[in-house]
């Protein structure tokens, strides 16, 4: 006869651990690249970091940040946003053609923009749900549409971005980019307890399931691929801070690192599992491999290279680590 | 499909034989990815490292024949060699590994362009005669009673390609993969093998590509590839390939390969400005999803 007691059962750290091998694999990983960081920069220029360099390399992965935390979102409802590319050229094109010099026009157009992205995500959810298409394909195709606008917003690179704008969003002198992270992270908190939160998590573990306790799994599903618009269309905004002017090709390769970072962060295509933690995490490893590759004197046309093998390894790691603790759980 | 063909051809000046042919011979670049596309596709899985392997490859024929119509077939065995072994660890990391297909072949991508590009510095290698063999060329773009020689070499692909899903047991094999890994594993499929050997034939037919390219255009450059990933993938799925595996043809592929690269001169040909081109290809593609691709209601 089966007592209570016979049951096994872990002790609270040990079920920590197991649910959460990736997102702990990518925090080491992210500390580790940070060490060899530190140490490089150490030994070429016989200083530490200090607070320019630390913010302004947490400003060049904000926009990776961004994307990758809208990609993870439409990871975790199931589905993949190929069309992150696409979104970041035409926000940015737009930042750096129509932003006027006063504040107001600024910050409305900041407003429009978000817009812009969200107008993005709810055509890609509605062709996902109402259409009942595959969402690689529909993103694919959207891909296509939004560069093709953005080139339409901005044939040549250029434009310009106001000097106020770039300072408040993205200014090395001061750290606001370890603010605007970690206010980032703390939104993803509330975001998690949301109703809307739950439901992202609970239709990509199980859609039939939710549906079954009530969740409305086409508006989720829908709502998942808006806020990957949106964050995307920040992810544009941010970019054209950084850079002060547009480009309307710049963001194209955010498609494919948004996707890495979000799977060096632990999240997984399957959907439900996966925090924008590790997508962070994810992207500063991402970011910092760069910084790393130049200190090493490694030649820059080597870059995707190590992002690819980092990719590779990094999450056949988290497989076989997932697999050994897996077994010895039972 | 043949709907959308003709709807192409009817365009004035489209019907002239010459332009035919080569949007014909366009398409078969298209096409020759799309097969290795369509291979992995079928079992569920997907290869995004295509552009670079194919780009790889397409350097690689020029830096080790060096021009020279001597060096062609070894030149060739070695880039054909490249694609299988870029297909192999492709497979052997999604199948031994248990890396999601996606970040597998993603991250094989990286590694692939960041050895290209290191490795030849980032130079096409100009001053060091890169052109491709004339054996090559004359093999991909001489021409055979008035047809492109290119297409023979299709022709003979989807012949082949045909009778080896429709015919022999390992094409039904691909089909009961595709349709459950499981089942088929119990029913005595050797299910990593055949995933291993698909993966390999798509890093096969990409490289193949890439020489078909460089033959073609008689030079390779940096970013060849790029376009053949999403083309590769919208001509797949276009062809009624399920994206989840299991079901399609290969001829629907190549009805695919054929229209999208149709859809895409025809938009060239109406003077339509690049951003116009870039927009009307994605509705397109989203309105023939909407015809043929939905899927069906499950529940």
């Amino acid at each position: 006869m089966l007592r209570p007691r016979d049951i096994r059962r872990h002790s609270r750290g040990s079920h920590f651990i197991v649910q959460n091998t990736p997102l702990l694999l990518a925090v080491i990983l992210l500390i580790a690249t940070l060490l060899f960081y530190v140490g490089l920069f150490f030994t070429s220029l016989g200083r530490f970091p200090g607070n320019f360099e630390i913010t302004s390399t947490i400003n060049g992965a904000m926009p990776l940040i961004l994307s990758a935390t809208g990609q993870t979102v439409v990871f975790l409802s199931r589905g993949i946003d190929l069309s992150v590319g696409g979104m970041v050229d035409l926000t940015n094109s737009l930042a750096a053609t129509r932003m006027g010099d006063n504040p107001i026009s600024m910050a409305l157009w900041s407003f429009v923009i978000l817009l812009v992205g969200a107008a993005g995500g709810l055509i890609n959810g509605l062709l996902v749900t109402l259409g009942r298409l595959q969402p690689i394909l529909v993103t694919l195709a959207t891909l296509s549409i939004f560069q093709g606008i953005a080139i339409k917003v901005l044939p040549q690179p250029g434009g310009k971005v106001p000097v106020a704008y770039t300072a408040f969003l993205t200014n090395p002198e001061h750290p606001w980019a370890l603010v605007f992270v970690m206010l980032f992270i703390f939104l993803w908190f509330i975001f998690r307890r949301t109703p809307f939160g739950v439901a992202v998590y609970a239709i990509g573990n199980d859609e039939e399931a939710a549906r079954a306790n009530g969740i409305h799994v086409t508006r989720t599903r829908v709502g998942a691929y808006v806020v990957g618009g949106i964050l995307a269309a920040a992810a544009g905004l941010f970019l054209a801070a950084t850079t002060t002017s547009g480009d309307a090709t710049a963001g194209d390769s955010y498609t494919l690192t948004s996707i890495a970072a979000a799977f060096l962060g632990g999240t997984t295509i399957f959907g439900g599992r996966g925090s924008a933690l590790g997508s962070i995490a994810g992207a500063l490893v991402l970011s910092i491999i760069i910084s790393v590759l130049f200190f090493a004197g490694i030649n820059q046309l080597y870059e995707a290279f190590y992002q690819g093998m980092f990719l590779v390894v990094a999450v056949a790691l988290s497989m076989l680590l997932g697999r050994f603790f897996g077994r010895k759980r039972r | 499909m043949l709907l959308f063909i003709i709807g192409a051809i009817v365009r004035p000046s489209f019907i002239a034989p010459n332009s035919v042919k080569s949007v014909l011979v366009v398409a078969s670049f298209v096409g020759f990815v799309a097969t290795g596309q369509a291979f992995v596709i079928l079992i569920g899985g997907i290869d995004l490292s295509v552009p670079w392997v194919l780009n790889a490859s397409a350097i690689l024929l020029v830096t080790s024949s060096l021009g020279q119509d001597d060096r062609a077939i070894q030149a060739v065995l070695l880039c054909l060699g490249l694609g299988l072994l870029v297909g192999l660890i492709n497979g052997l990391g999604i199948v031994f590994l248990s890396v999601p297909a996606v970040v597998m072949t993603l991250g094989v991508n990286g590694i692939m362009q960041g050895l290209t590009l290191g490795l030849s510095k980032g130079f096409t290698c100009r001053s060091c005669s890169a052109n491709s063999p004339p054996v090559v060329s004359s093999a991909v773009g001489g021409n055979l009673l008035g047809i492109p020689a290119d297409l023979y070499i299709w022709f003979g692909i989807v012949l082949l390609v045909t009778f080896v899903l429709g015919f022999t047991s390992f094409g039904r094999k691909v089909y009961a993969v595709g349709n459950n890994t499981r089942a088929s594993y119990l029913a005595g499929v050797n299910v990593n093998f055949v995933t291993v050997a698909l993966y390999m034939l798509s890093g096969l037919f990409a490289a193949f590509t890439g020489i078909a390219l460089v033959g073609y255009s008689g030079s390779p450059s940096l970013g060849i590839g790029d376009p053949y990933l999403f083309q590769s993938i919208a001509a797949v799925v276009i062809g009624g390939v399920s994206i989840l595996g299991g079901r399609g043809n290969y001829l629907g592929v190549v009805a695919g390969s054929i229209s999208l690269v149709a859809l895409i001169s025809v938009l060239q040909i109406m003077n339509i400005p690049d951003y116009g081109r870039s927009i009307l290809y994605g509705v397109v593609v989203i309105l023939i999803l909407l015809l043929y691709g939905r899927e069906e209601r499950e529940t």
